[in-house]
């Protein structure tokens, strides 16, 4: 048998396009028909949140609650609360951040092992047993939503006694990454996130997309549409196309002192 | 036959000096420390670094992107020059072809260095996304170190044939020589198919090269940084890598010229030629930094302002301009008086080899200004005041130091590759005998010289509260007197009862009626690939785009005589997970119906609760029906293209098996098609015919 120049570059460039042909057959096929299990929430709802700055007074309870709920790490915190200036002239407010879930979100782009991936109730979940440890995720993240476990973090009783799942991600693994999870088990119950849970002031509101409506501590219930629409709801970082599921109601009308008038 | 100068080239086979052992002793210490290191952080995790959630990449990766960078040195003057037809060349491409294949041995690791979890490095492969730019990496890198390791074998093999012969070398070289030479016999044929396979490799090694540096810059390139956001960064990078790997070309040059006194091959027309080259890329690399920096100078777009404050002139500022002194201008002027000056000619090899520790140890510092201010400068700045709750940061955490795990890690690395590249001086012919053979004269006769060694608040919430409450009681009592003056007198029962229809949506009343129809119906085919590749499609308002329907829900207030009750007020509100959504309150018409009209975005079966109040007439009533707001839309993803979708699709495979899997052909083409089935045929027919 002799192999001819020809024969091989045919044979290779044959099995090029098979494999092409393969990768696009499967790849349809799932894009299209079936999202792996993992993709698909257990329940068809959508979550939304909308944090509503006219009523952020920065005490950090949220950050509080969320910390304790979730046994989050030391020196992180999965919603973080900000003052931010804009410009000299206008007044300093508070803003709280958790994690965005955008929907075009640049941390599950550049997850090289698909450790952190869309769901479809909207969720940007996060695999702790799959994560690498890359950090590219972070470097993506515009909103720096994202923390590393750069050791192994301390531990309770309790946090152990705990069984990992995607949901509930404690136990606290070291070297992977770790974010805000909205509290997904919680809203499916019915119950507010952590952090909607403990705000004294009622500003985080949580609720269902499908449902138009989003609820607070207070137990207000408000029209999402409306308030978005009506209230100039807006979203962080708009300009870089990351569409996220939080959405801010201006800081008008504020019903705390605000920062600066406090530190005088 | 083995000329003068060969002989002694071939001499460092087999003589070992003293400072040999001596060096290699050194540079093992060095490595072996750097193990050390890397066994500490994989005990304690990454916390023994300097790196922290602030400055999440370090030291590492910017060695990652300088070893990268230091290999394009190989490609560069072995292929670039051999595609070229330069022929000075020749008595250069061998050791510069080394040290491409052991930087990328050294630079790939520092990336497995880097992860949190190295014992799910295989994930990679498991569970690869072909949308992340890791992945792009960790494929461009582990081909281009594949093509460079062949590409370094193949001109090699005529020169192992010939050492495979000679008597003085020790048994277990011969042995190896042969193994790796696979019957060579050097007969034109053979030469001719080499020659062949190694232009061919030339080619792909440049396209490869440009590619694999383009996908390292992008890395940072694809992120939402201020800094990194930049799209020069490819050509950057490429540009950067080939400066550097110039200069570690130069350097290794030099090193060798002085150590195994190789003044018969690397004349001082190669510094002066290779002097030229690393003029030119200092004077692009400047004006790719200038149009770098001043597009972003310019304009100070908000987010950037931080990071041109903290480069220009804030904590990195010292580094910054040092940098751009050692990597730039003070190489470019050393090389440009030298080769400019008659008098200083006989400078030029340790002038340019000189230049080239800076260039080197520049593009280190380079790197290192890349990765970390960008990071220090993010567009949510770490809050300054302390608010509740929220740690405080302390100072290691928002600046970045490299521990000394880092540095040794670094240092051992930098050893390692010294090692690799030591021994192999020890094992292989630095120097390409059959290529040189040819003695085409080089461009520029020996100038005789002996270059010089140059070496909580609370605010007024209780008195907002207790005028509250001061204000509820007031109004309860005055309620309370008022209910006092009519006793005895019960409301009259009230039926409230609750209907609702799906009604005719009303149509909008702006222009964008005009295109309400759902998006499918109406984008171009060109739109739907680019929705479809990255969702790119302009994001429509979902009210223009999409008709919600119109649900009215009558209540209807009956007296206990069922006559309808005109002029009262009946609220209306709707049960959702969470709480209660309240739609307000309606008054009723003669016909004693309270209508809302509710178009909202909501699907699903809600409970509607209606209540009136009552009065002093009339006693308060409720009703409650459930409302079908139409099907919820199926479970599905954001339509936001592939990049976020689990699986990567055509669209986005296409272009990366056509790339790498056409490279990788060539490789299969020349390595195993060539080498192991035409050269053997070859050796055959001239066996044949001789006899």
């Amino acid at each position: 048998m002799s192999i001819t120049r020809r024969g091989f570059l045919q044979g290779t460039g044959g099995a090029l396009i098979a494999s092409l042909a393969i990768s696009e057959g499967t790849s349809a096929q799932g894009l299209h028909q079936n999202l792996p299990a993992r993709s698909v929430a257990p329940t068809n709802q959508k979550w939304v949140m909308v944090i509503d700055l006219a009523k952020c007074d920065g005490c950090g309870d949220c950050t509080k609650a969320c910390n304790s709920m979730h046994f989050v790490p030391p020196m992180q915190e999965w919603i973080r609360v900000y003052e931010v200036l804009d410009n000299p002239q206008a007044g300093p407010y508070y803003v709280a951040r958790p994690c965005m879930h955008c929907d075009n979100p640049p941390c599950v782009r550049g997850c090289p092992v698909g450790a952190t991936f869309k769901r479809t109730d909207g969720l940007v979940m996060m695999d702790q047993d799959r994560c690498i440890g890359c950090r590219n995720c972070i470097a993506q993240c515009p909103y720096g939503a994202r923390a590393f476990n750069w050791g192994e973090p301390p531990h309770t009783p309790e946090e152990l006694a705990h069984k990992y799942s995607m949901e509930e991600g404690w136990p606290h693994r070291k070297g992977v990454v770790e974010k805000c999870d909205f509290c997904p088990e919680m809203l499916r119950a019915g119950k507010l996130t952590a952090c909607a849970e403990k705000c004294g002031m009622g500003a985080v509101y949580v609720g269902d997309e499908y449902e138009d409506a989003v609820t607070n501590s207070k137990g207000e219930t408000i029209q999402l549409s409306k308030v978005t629409k009506q209230g100039a709801g807006y979203r962080l970082l708009e300009e870089l196309g990351t569409e996220p599921r939080v959405y801010y109601l201006p800081p008008v009308n504020r019903k705390y002192a605000a920062p600066g008038d406090m530190k005088s | 036959m083995m000329s003068d100068r060969e002989n002694n080239m071939l001499r460092v086979l087999t003589h070992t000096t003293w400072r040999f052992y001596m060096w290699l002793g050194i540079f093992s210490a060095v490595a072996l420390w750097g193990l050390y290191g890397y066994i500490t952080q994989l005990r304690y995790g990454l916390i023994v670094t300097g790196m922290r959630d602030e400055i999440s990449w370090g030291l590492y990766i910017s060695n990652f992107v300088f070893f990268t960078g230091i290999s394009y040195g190989g490609t560069l003057i072995s292929a670039i020059l051999r595609v070229t037809d330069a022929d000075w060349r020749h008595p250069i491409t061998r050791l510069s072809e080394a040290i491409t294949v052991f930087a990328l041995c050294v630079g790939g690791p520092m990336v497995i260095i880097d992860l949190g979890r190295p014992d799910r490095m295989l994930n990679l492969f498991i569970h690869g996304r072909i949308q992340s730019p890791i992945l792009w990496d960790v494929i461009a890198v582990s081909t281009y170190l594949a093509g460079c390791a062949l590409y370094l074998y193949l001109p090699m093999i005529p020169d192992l044939a010939l050492l495979a012969n000679r008597e003085e070398l020790a048994p277990w070289r011969r042995k190896l020589y042969r193994f790796l030479i696979f019957g060579w016999t050097g007969t034109p044929g053979e030469q001719h198919l080499l020659e062949k396979c190694i232009s061919r490799m030339a080619v792909l090694m440049i396209i490869l090269a440009v590619s694999v540096h383009t996908v390292v810059s992008w890395i940072f390139a694809m992120t939402l940084r201020p800094g990194w956001n930049s799209s020069i960064f490819g050509p950057y990078f490429v540009m950067a890598a080939v400066y550097s790997g110039t200069a570690a070309v130069v350097l290794s040059m030099y090193i060798l010229l002085r150590v195994l006194h190789l003044e018969d091959y690397l004349k001082p027309a190669h510094f002066r030629n290779l002097g030229m080259l690393l003029l030119t890329f200092s004077l692009l690399y400047l004006y790719f930094t200038i149009n770098e920096y001043l597009t972003s100078v310019y304009k100070v777009e908000g987010p950037e302002r931080l990071l041109l404050h903290q480069l220009f002139f804030g904590d990195y500022a010292v580094l910054m301009w040092v940098t751009q002194a050692v990597f730039i201008a003070i190489p470019l002027v050393m090389i440009a008086v030298v080769l400019a000056v008659k008098r200083l000619q006989r400078f030029i090899p340790s002038v340019v080899a000189l230049a080239s520790v800076l260039i080197v140890l520049g593009a280190g510092a380079k790197r290192y200004l890349i990765v970390i201010p960008t990071l220090t400068a993010p567009y949510l700045p770490n809050p300054s005041t302390i608010i509740p709750n929220n740690p405080v940061l302390p100072f290691d955490w928002v600046h970045y130091r490299p521990t000394w795990v880092e540095w040794s890690i670094t240092f051992g690395g930098t050893a390692a590759f010294l090692i690799m590249y030591m021994l192999f001086t020890k094992v292989f012919p630095m120097i390409s005998i059959w290529e040189t053979r040819e003695d085409k004269v080089l461009v520029e006769p020996a100038v005789e010289s002996t270059p010089r060694n140059v070496p909580q608040r609370l605010g007024s919430i209780p008195t907002m509260t207790i005028l509250l409450i001061g204000c509820l009681l007031f109004g309860a009592t005055i309620a309370r007197a008022d209910q006092k003056k009519n006793p005895g007198k019960t409301p009259e029962a009230t039926t409230l009862s609750l209907e609702w229809k799906q009604v005719a949506t009303p149509p909008p009343t702006d222009d964008g009626g005009a295109q309400a129809q759902p998006s499918e119906g109406e984008s171009s085919g060109a739109n739907k690939i680019y929705g479809q590749l990255f969702g790119w499609m302009p994001v429509e308002s979902g009210d223009h785009a999409q008709l919600y329907p119109s649900m009215e829900v009558t209540a209807t207030l009956l007296d206990s005589k069922g006559q309808p009750l005109a002029y009262q007020v009946a609220g209306l509100s709707l049960k959702t997970s969470f709480g209660k959504l309240d739609f307000g309150s309606r008054p009723t018409n003669g016909e004693g119906k309270a209508k809302f009209l509710i178009q909202d975005k909501r699907y699903g079966q809600y409970q509607v609760d209606s209540n009136y109040d009552g009065g002093d007439k009339f006693a308060a009533a409720h009703a409650q029906a459930m409302v079908d707001f139409g099907v919820r839309p199926a479970p599905s993803l954001p339509a936001q293209g592939v990049l976020i979708t689990p699986y990567a699709t055509a669209w986005i495979g296409i272009p990366f098996l056509m790339f790498f899997g056409l490279i990788w052909s060539v490789f299969l083409y020349i390595g195993i098609y060539l080498l192991f089935w035409r050269l053997p045929q070859l050796r055959k027919a001239h066996n044949s015919l001789s006899q």
